[in-house]
């Protein structure tokens, strides 16, 4: 009939419209390739190609705007230069400075610029853009900048002639120049001056200019950003024609996009997804060491709790290889004290060790009176039991290893009461308001083993969150803080590692190790964790 | 059974006059519906613990904690920036972002597109496959049509869409890699019919089963109703020919209620967009408002809940407005 056969035909051509869409999408992948294979014929680098990272969120597209985060860091470190960088080896290097020196006192930094930099926009870099940057931005208390805390110690920069700078400090800080390589890019003066940076859209949310390898091609919000090459690029030219930020907030999406070759190559978070990778083709994981490590904190506030013996206990009670072999899949080694194994020049691992062992953590215990008097396989003191509020921010792996870690704890008889929070809410708790007993966390800092923002008494109210106070870490973290003598600060910092490790301020559980994963045509990525690793991304290239 | 016209408004009698008041009394309840809906969200998203981002994070120092909450007005007490927020809304002024700095309008003018690309698109295909298989279960009724169309609506309605999606993608993107995993497809410059289609489809499929079920079983009843009122019975004997009698008598007006079904499914729409949207990474007002809720963005939040409130107002309106010309029982205008 008439009708049926309308219907019919329409169904048709709706079924067929679906095939052809799908069809040419799967055919796209395959044209694409096959140019690229014409075009090298010879071995080596060749210039050509394109990245794809992925980031969570859309960017802004200023390092030092408070609203830059994980996802804008991975795409300023690429447009914007600091004044160092970090070295292969994670000590800092030359970038936009080469060379610096301190005066006797160590209260005075000298750095010498290069001259030949040009901004994105065709003007010249000169001191007078690093002198706006840290006493306009940095300085400015108001602006709430990011990752000032590192500067608290700078009074001033000063503009020696076009193309040097003079830092003041108020005491001597031997890790400026590590803290210069991080997160510390120079912004344009000329762009910026009279003007409220964190206002100013046009810059942060739609053309940034920059002095790094790659520039700001296009940006749509919520979808990519887009870099192209900087050919005016003060290094060696990139050998990548685009570096492309797919915003995928999803991170199994990225896993997915992995595996059917839209992404290229970025830091997984969730390691489960290792088996999957491993059965792929053109895929690849690496383990790269970072200056992480992962911690237990004990609220030094709270009486039971300053007792070493108790920490001491804590960590005998955990089995740390286990949650490493199992929630991290073996990406991580044993923490004894906060400086990580990837600051191979001071760290040491001749310090007191916390074997996993419930029968010394009892013993520990009893010592610090804690025994468990009336059976109910919980111990107390004074009739009192040993309640643990146990609180965390759900992010990544933090709920799977702290559900092992309340496990262990049970077992070694503590009664935890675990809560976790939405992390936002977690911050709030625990980081802003102190209001917690133990949590669970890991810090990132920069390449040096100055780590008083975390352990000095004077950081308490900063980033020391546990609240620890203990005179003589203090000592030897202000020396070591304070000379920038390598061989004086590899003393100082053994010192103070054994010194960590016997008084646990923070509990150390571990050293995560990275698992990168990238496909195998990108070549000439450092062995380095992937966010150091983009500071080389003018050094990647595709081989087909 | 015609719900809507119990609604004591709907019987107002034809007239030009009865039209402006039907539109003023309407206008009315909308301000006071809106206005309920903002201070109750702005409570809500101000007194979940945490704040916005910048303020929340590990690594911000108090005093730069303290600056930004400063420079964000969060040191007010909360009734105070509620005035703040209403006064400058009624004049348009929807805030700036606090994650972008940009202004509310520009960043939902900038999403809000991708939305309704989705819903349109979701209804369309909804309302036309809900009409096709409701009358033919309707028609086919207890036979394996009915049985078979019944068996796929109860399914279509207990899957989760999350999960359904993750499935699908799953099959199609990673193990066929006939279709893209996510995003919305080149736009733009190198915008690419193929291209766009597919991103579309497996999304707007999703969306899809979260209404076409329920059109489904709607219109099978609402056809059932009508097959079985006498004037079906005198068309027929009439001699008047069976598709004439199913397509001209009986839809038309089973169709009636349908309309207001379809009014009632957008807000549902609305919401599955939120999870398809994230599922798909698809960059719609759903995606922008999980992120500003993340973010405790406060003025994006009321932003966006200002501008859904104000698409479900409308298009109740245009539902009831079209009803009312569709079923000469009941007279708006």
């Amino acid at each position: 009939m008439m009708r049926n056969n309308r219907w019919l035909f329409l169904c048709t051509v709706l079924i067929s419209l679906v095939l052809l869409a799908a069809c040419s999408y799967g055919n796209e992948e395959t044209t694409t390739t096959s140019a690229d294979s014409d075009r090298n014929s010879e071995s080596g680098p060749k210039k050509g190609g394109k990245v794809t990272i992925p980031i969570i969120a859309d960017p802004t597209f200023n390092p030092w705007h408070p609203n830059a985060y994980a996802e804008s860091n991975v795409i300023n470190r690429v447009i914007f230069s600091g004044l160092t960088q970090p070295g292969k080896d994670l000590l800092p290097m030359p970038d936009l400075a080469t060379k610096w020196e301190t005066s006797e006192d160590e209260l005075e930094w000298t750095f010498h610029l290069r001259d030949d930099v040009l901004w994105h926009d065709g003007e010249k870099f000169t001191a007078e853009d690093v002198a706006y940057t840290f006493n306009e931005i940095v300085l400015n208390e108001k602006l709430g900048a990011n990752n000032t805390s590192n500067f608290r110690l700078l009074k001033e920069v000063q503009v020696v002639d076009e193309y040097t700078v003079k830092f003041l400090l108020e005491k001597p800080v031997a890790a400026l120049p590590a803290y210069l390589s991080l997160n510390t890019e120079i912004i344009p003066k000329h762009i910026f001056e009279g003007k409220d940076p964190w206002e100013l859209t046009s810059f942060n949310k739609e053309q940034p200019v920059g002095t790094g390898s790659f520039k700001l091609k296009s940006y749509t919000s919520g979808q990519n950003v887009v870099l192209e090459r900087n050919e005016d690029f003060y290094g060696d030219t990139a050998l990548l024609d685009e570096v492309e930020y797919k915003v995928l907030a999803d991170a199994n999406t990225h896993v997915a996009q992995l595996l059917s070759g839209e992404l290229s190559i970025f830091a997984l978070e969730d390691l489960s997804a290792i088996d999957r990778i491993e059965n792929a083709e053109n895929v690849g994981i690496y383990a790269r060491e970072t200056p992480r490590f992962f911690w237990i904190i004990a609220n030094q506030e709270e009486e039971k709790y300053q007792d070493v013996r108790v920490r001491q206990a804590i960590l005998h009670s955990i089995d740390r290889q286990n949650i490493i072999d199992t929630v991290l899949k073996g990406y991580g080694t044993i923490a004894d004290a906060g400086i990580a194994p990837a600051l191979k020049e001071y760290y040491t691992d001749d310090v007191t060790r916390y074997d996993f062992d419930p029968e010394r953590a009892k013993e520990l215990l009893a010592e610090a009176g804690w025994k468990d008097t009336d059976g109910d396989g919980i111990v107390d003191k004074d009739g009192k039991p040993f309640t643990i509020d146990f609180k965390i921010g759900i992010q990544g792996d933090l709920e799977a290893i702290s559900q092992m870690v309340q496990q262990y704890l049970k077992t070694a008889g503590f009664d935890v009461k675990l809560n976790a929070m939405e992390w936002n809410a977690m911050v709030q708790d625990v980081v802003v308001n102190r209001n917690y007993e133990v949590s669970l966390n890991w810090w990132r800092y920069p390449s040096d083993p100055d780590l008083s923002a975390y352990f000095h008494s004077e950081s308490v109210k900063g980033f020391n969150i546990p609240a620890y106070k203990n005179p003589e870490l203090d000592k030897l973290l202000d020396a070591g803080g304070q000379t920038s003598d390598v061989a004086e600060r590899q003393k100082i910092y053994i010192e103070a590692q054994k010194l960590m490790a016997e008084e646990l301020p923070y509990i150390f559980l571990w050293y995560p190790q990275e698992a990168q994963v990238r496909v195998d045509k990108l070549k000439g990525v450092p062995e380095l964790a992937f966010g150091d690793a983009l500071n080389y991304i003018h050094e990647w290239y595709i081989e087909e | 059974m015609y719900f809507k016209s119990t609604l004591p408004l709907l019987h107002i009698q034809g007239g030009g006059d009865e039209v402006l008041k039907f539109l003023m009394n309407r206008l009315g309840q909308s301000v006071v519906l809106l206005l309920i809906v903002t201070i109750i969200t702005f409570f809500l998203i101000n007194l979940a613990p945490g704040g916005p981002a910048s303020t929340m994070r590990m690594d911000a120092s108090p005093e730069e904690r303290q600056a930004m909450i400063e420079k964000l007005g969060l040191d007010q007490p909360i009734i105070v920036r509620y005035f703040d927020w209403i006064t400058n809304a009624v004049q348009g002024d929807l805030g700036t972002s606090f994650t972008s700095s940009e202004p509310v309008i520009k960043r939902i003018a900038e999403r809000l597109p991708y939305t309704i690309e989705l819903t349109v698109f979701t209804i369309l295909i909804s309302v036309f496959l809900g009409i096709l298989f409701g009358v033919l279960s309707a028609v086919k009724r207890g036979k394996a049509q009915d049985h078979v169309i019944n068996f796929l609506s109860v399914i279509g309605l207990s899957l989760p869409a999350f999960w359904l999606g993750l499935m699908l993608i799953l099959l199609f993107s990673i193990t066929l890699g006939w279709l893209p995993s996510s995003g919305v497809g080149p736009r733009g410059a190198d915008f690419d019919l193929m291209g766009w289609i597919s991103h579309l489809i497996l999304p707007v499929l999703i969306l899809t089963t979260t209404v076409l079920p329920n059109i489904v079983r709607f219109t099978r009843s609402s056809m059932l109703e009508v097959i079985s009122q006498n004037y079906i019975r005198t068309a027929r004997a009439k001699g008047a020919k069976e598709s004439v009698v199913l397509y001209v008598h009986a839809l038309r007006n089973a169709l009636i209620p349908i309309i207001t079904i379809i009014g009632m499914l957008i807000p549902r729409l609305l919401s599955g967009a939120v999870i398809t949207e994230a599922i798909f990474g698809w960059t719609g007002i759903g995606t922008l408002i999980i992120e500003a809720a993340r973010g405790r963005d406060y003025p994006l939040v009321m932003g966006v809940t200002v501008v859904i409130t104000v698409v479900v107002v409308v298009s109740n309106l245009l539902v009831d407005l079209l009803y009312s010309r569709v079923d000469p029982r009941v007279k708006n205008v």
